[in-house]
């Protein structure tokens, strides 16, 4: 069994930030999950604030460095991808959609992904569905069905009895990731590590195509 | 009463900002471009608003009655480097100006980006009036297509002439 690769992108500006805490809360969460499935895991998070300057010399030049080079192949090469940002003016912030702007439109098909966003209110959760999703979606990437926002009452809150509470939230999206990680995995031929971007590009999207049933299987209470 | 066209393209040679030209050129009252290409993109991505040459890009945006928010499609949706922008304004940055949306792009099949993605967030800071937008093919911009022309007139005409209060 290979390793699974989960890598955490975290978009905090803070120190310490809310939103590198929903990041390592979400994977410690998805980690338990994989490796109830007998996974061996693997855990990267990426911090897009140390890597500003790097995105700044980017937009200027319009050639990623060697640190965020390095940065964008741990994503496109992680197994399963969980992505977090700070909301800003209604959505995903400009460092945030700086780092997706560097990433290959087709990097990411098929890449199960866990979006989540922090707030200081719950005025904004809907940032996960607007703004996030698609992006994702254009990336053509699996966005599991539970995105995870965390509001300021939400850390140690009991929920308003309408919505679940955040380590509920946390849970469901973390089982939710891990089944789509197993099943994106099985439809991938087993093999040594994910042939290079560009080097038989075209067999390894045939390859991550999941059937739909294994899909909506995987998602099915109970399992995992 | 003066009119800041906001360009969001990192590009250096970007038709994004010569469309914004173009606009600036068909409009009746003072205008400028601002290219957020030429910010100190640093201090934009680590949003450090005290930086002098983002104070002063913030400034210009106080002093507008009119800003023109324009952005080439990237992802389906406004660059990450415009964000960046209106990350750094104040809350309300917006309040009681006319904005209108502006987005080129290489395929007709993103035009739903100026409605679904840069409105909410233009809307968010405050804008008074967000009009019409205007989406425009890169392939429409240099030499400016002539048919453009009618559409371009007919939104700027909708921009009113006095400040709002």
């Amino acid at each position: 069994m290979t390793n699974v690769r989960l890598v955490a992108v975290s978009a905090g500006l803070g120190k310490p930030s809310a939103t590198r805490l929903l990041a390592d809360r979400l994977v410690t969460a998805a980690r338990e999950r994989l490796e109830r499935q007998g996974e061996e895991v693997e855990v990267r998070v990426i911090e897009l604030r140390d890597l500003a300057s790097d995105i700044a010399n980017n937009l200027v030049t319009g050639f990623p460095g060697a640190r965020l080079r390095e940065a964008v192949e741990a994503v496109t090469g992680a197994d399963a991808l969980i992505a977090v940002t700070p909301v800003f003016t209604a959505s995903y912030s400009g460092l945030f959609k700086s780092f997706f702007d560097v990433i290959e439109p087709d990097a990411l098909t098929g890449k199960p992904v866990l979006v989540a966003a922090t707030g200081g209110t719950a005025r904004h959760s809907l940032v996960l569905d607007h703004a996030m999703r698609p992006l994702f979606g254009y990336l053509r990437a699996l966005v599991v069905p539970t995105g995870v926002y965390a509001a300021a009452e939400d850390w140690g809150g009991a929920g308003d009895g309408l919505t679940a509470t955040l380590p509920d939230r946390i849970t469901r999206a973390a089982g939710e990731l891990a089944a789509f990680t197993a099943a994106a995995r099985q439809a991938r031929p087993a093999g040594p590590a994910q042939t290079p971007a560009g080097d038989g590009a075209k067999e390894k999207e045939e390859a991550e195509v999941v059937p739909f049933e294994q899909l909506l299987a995987s998602l099915r209470p109970g399992r995992g | 009463m003066s009119v800041l066209l906001i360009s969001g393209s990192p590009s250096a040679a970007s038709r994004t900002a010569r469309l914004l030209d173009h606009l600036a050129g068909r409009m009746d009252r003072p205008a400028t471009v601002l290219r957020l290409r030429d910010l100190p993109a640093e201090a934009l991505l680590h949003g450090d608003t005290a930086h002098p040459g983002l104070a002063r890009a913030t400034e210009q945006v106080a002093a507008a009655t009119t800003i023109v928010a324009a952005t080439p499609i990237y992802k389906a949706s406004y660059t990450g480097l415009l964000k960046a922008f209106l990350d750094v304004l104040p809350q309300g940055a917006f309040t009681g100006k006319t904005v209108v949306p502006v987005a080129t792009g290489g395929t007709a099949a993103h035009l739903l980006a100026v409605d679904y993605a840069l409105r909410p967030v233009l809307s968010v800071l405050g804008a008074r009036h967000v009009t019409r937008g205007l989406f425009v093919l890169d392939t429409q911009i240099e030499p400016l297509a002539q048919d453009l022309l009618p559409r371009i007139d007919a939104l700027l005409a909708e921009v009113p002439l006095e400040a709002a209060a």
